[in-house]
């Protein structure tokens, strides 16, 4: 299929998210090599290797049940507190293998920061409280709360909606700002990385569109590392894609990886071309 | 307008006919033969109702509507019946002891009063502040325990979680009589406190321990793994994690169980026997002497042959039920008490 084709098949223009993807490919931020991960006795990911260069955005897209969810959880070790949970090979943040017994865990999740599937915004707290959470919960100090306040959800794209309620219970937002509050929260601990596990699967295309626009903007900051069901949104929001696929009974693995307009303008494999076409998955 | 609500005038009528006919032929039974009135309801009443409802059903729905009626008559049934069994023990309550209720019955002490003493002297003062006293220690004392028992079982899920489980379970099932036995010899008669609001507390967190950690336990099971998982992803460790997320998100239910731990010891009477004693002077040192308490007091004043200490003791325990019914209003509101504004 030539790249036109695929533009019309996918309503995409593919020269306007070349035209965007401008990131120069520095160092690594982070790198995963040779993991594989286990539920007891189940192998469920073997072999994957990535590298997510730094302040560039990072698609992992492939059908449900293929890993994607559990490989983005072995990036800031949220993976080892599911009971049973095992893992070979390493993953590198800054060089340094975080799985390292001398590394504590909770210090590699305050830098690699996480917004989840379902919003889960603390229904203890206020908006202004949800924000600073991390803060508190991190027992990180930064002056000028009030700042990282405003800041934090400008970047999120939800300071013009909440800033006149910011003590009002974060349980009353809908479900689209609630997200976006989960990210401000993310946000406010400064972290380098930012994990995102299909951030708008939950959320309508307005809401959608406000959280892509985030994500571009922070990639100029942050390393963003995206799961997503979503094609357009990889071609949309990712410089680099990896493909997951977990075939009949195998562990789920990595079929193909490189630039998004490779991966969808022209791919190697005939699965990756059958299933960013929609073919399966 | 609410259209769902109208219904065809033959379904109304034959409800009606079916609500009637039943209740008229109780009522002519109840005056015409001397049928105990439970027996008229459980033995005649009910069938006669289900029948009548029934065929009332299977004339406006078919045979469809009959299974509906039989569910709807006996659910009907078994909550009038809780209801009325409700009503009957705070009705025999007012009869009997609303005589006793006064401004100094509630607030003087029985130091100069005796059993036959009339209703306008004395008052059951000493014995509230004592049961308030004794139950705050208890709550003092179990409320954290049962909270970190179950923070354990839910939060840390260590090896020994089974065990524990376990041992709450058996801990629950422990007389109370026994639990009063227990902190008798091993506190009182040790010498190491003299029977007081304080041993009394004890006996009383024996037993409401078991209940506040299982109720904790399952409402801290409640709090979905997202909120967990999120304020770990914000580099929380364990502990912050369950101080300031988890718990918050489940104050309401650990209030609830905080009001059944309260409800499950409030009206024992046996432990408080054993390890708080009894005194007629108003106590509120709570590790000094002996003290009295509501329960105690109306277990010492309702077998008395003199008609004025009973009714005393049935004035107690109506003051009893009100004092509970106050604090799980109050427990109530400041568990509703939501964020922001």
């Amino acid at each position: 299929m030539s790249t036109a084709e695929f533009e019309d098949v996918m309503d995409l223009d593919i020269e306007g998210v070349e035209a965007s993807t401008v990131h120069p490919v520095g160092p690594a931020e982070m790198e995963a090599r040779d993991v594989s991960v286990w539920f007891g006795q189940r192998k469920v990911l073997e072999g994957v290797n990535i590298v997510f260069p730094k302040k560039t955005v990072t698609a992992l897209i492939g059908p449900s049940g293929c890993g994607k969810s559990t490989f983005i959880r072995t990036l800031n070790r949220l993976h080892e507190l599911i009971p049973g949970a095992a893992l070979a090979g390493s993953v590198l943040y800054e060089g340094k293998d975080i799985y390292d017994a001398a590394v504590d865990p909770v210090s590699i999740r305050l830098q690699i920061g996480m917004v989840f599937q379902k919003p889960n915004p603390f229904p203890s707290m206020t908006i202004r409280g949800n924000v600073l959470s991390g803060l508190k919960l991190s027992g990180m100090k930064r002056d000028n709360h009030d700042d990282i306040v405003e800041e934090t959800l400008t970047a999120a794209g939800l300071w013009n909606e909440v800033k006149d309620r910011l003590g009002n219970a974060a349980g009353d937002l809908s479900g689209g700002q609630q997200q976006r509050l989960v990210i401000a929260r993310a946000l406010a601990v400064q972290p380098h990385v930012l994990l995102m596990d299909e951030p708008c699967s939950a959320l309508d295309p307005a809401s959608t569109l406000k959280i892509e626009e985030t994500i571009r903007e922070l990639s100029k900051e942050v390393t963003i590392i995206i799961v997503t069901h979503n094609m357009q949104q990889a071609v949309r929001v990712s410089d680099y894609t990896a493909f997951f696929l977990a075939e009949e009974g195998t562990p789920g693995h990595v079929v193909e990886q490189g630039a998004t307009t490779e991966i969808f303008g022209n791919p190697q494999e005939q699965r990756t071309l059958d299933y960013v076409n929609g073919r399966f998955g | 307008m609410r259209p769902w609500r109208k219904k065809p005038t033959r379904f109304t009528a034959s409800v009606t006919l079916a609500v009637v006919i039943p209740a008229l032929i109780v009522a002519a039974l109840y005056l015409t033969s001397d049928i105990p009135v439970p027996i008229l309801l459980v033995v005649i009443y009910l069938p006669l109702q289900l029948i009548a409802s029934g065929i009332a059903a299977w004339a406006t729905k078919g045979t469809r509507g009959i299974a509906d009626s039989v569910i709807i008559v006996n659910a009907i049934g078994a909550s009038l019946f809780s209801v009325i069994v409700l009503v009957s023990v705070i009705g025999s309550l007012i009869v009997r002891g609303l005589r006793a209720l006064s401004p100094h019955f509630l607030f003087q002490n029985s130091v100069y009063i005796s059993p036959s003493t009339p209703l306008d002297y004395g008052g059951i003062g000493h014995s509230l502040v004592g049961t308030l006293l004794i139950v705050f220690i208890a709550s003092l004392i179990s409320v954290p325990i049962g909270i970190a028992t179950a923070v354990y079982i839910t939060e840390v899920r260590g090896r020994a979680v089974p065990y524990v489980r376990f041992f709450v379970q058996a801990m629950s099932g422990v007389p109370s009589v026994v639990a009063g036995l227990f902190i008798l010899t091993i506190v009182v008669a040790t010498g190491a406190f003299n029977q007081s609001a304080f041993a009394g507390g004890l006996a009383y967190a024996i037993l409401m321990l078991p209940t506040v950690a299982r109720t904790a336990e399952e409402v801290l099971k409640l709090v979905p793994d997202d909120l967990r998982t999120g304020a770990l992803a914000l580099g929380s460790t364990r502990a912050r994690t369950v101080l300031r997320v988890v718990i918050p998100a489940a104050r309401t239910g650990i209030i609830t169980a905080v009001i059944l731990g309260v409800a499950r010891v409030i009206g024992e009477t046996a432990p408080l026997l054993l390890a708080a004693g009894n005194n007629d002077q108003t106590v509120v040192n709570p590790f000094g002497s002996p003290i009295s308490s509501v329960p105690t007091y109306i277990f010492n004043n309702v077998a008395l042959p003199y008609p004025d200490a009973v009714t005393r003791a049935w004035g107690s325990a109506l003051v009893l039920i009100i004092l509970v019914a106050i604090l799980f209003t109050l427990a109530r509101v400041i568990g509703r008490g939501r964020v922001g504004r």
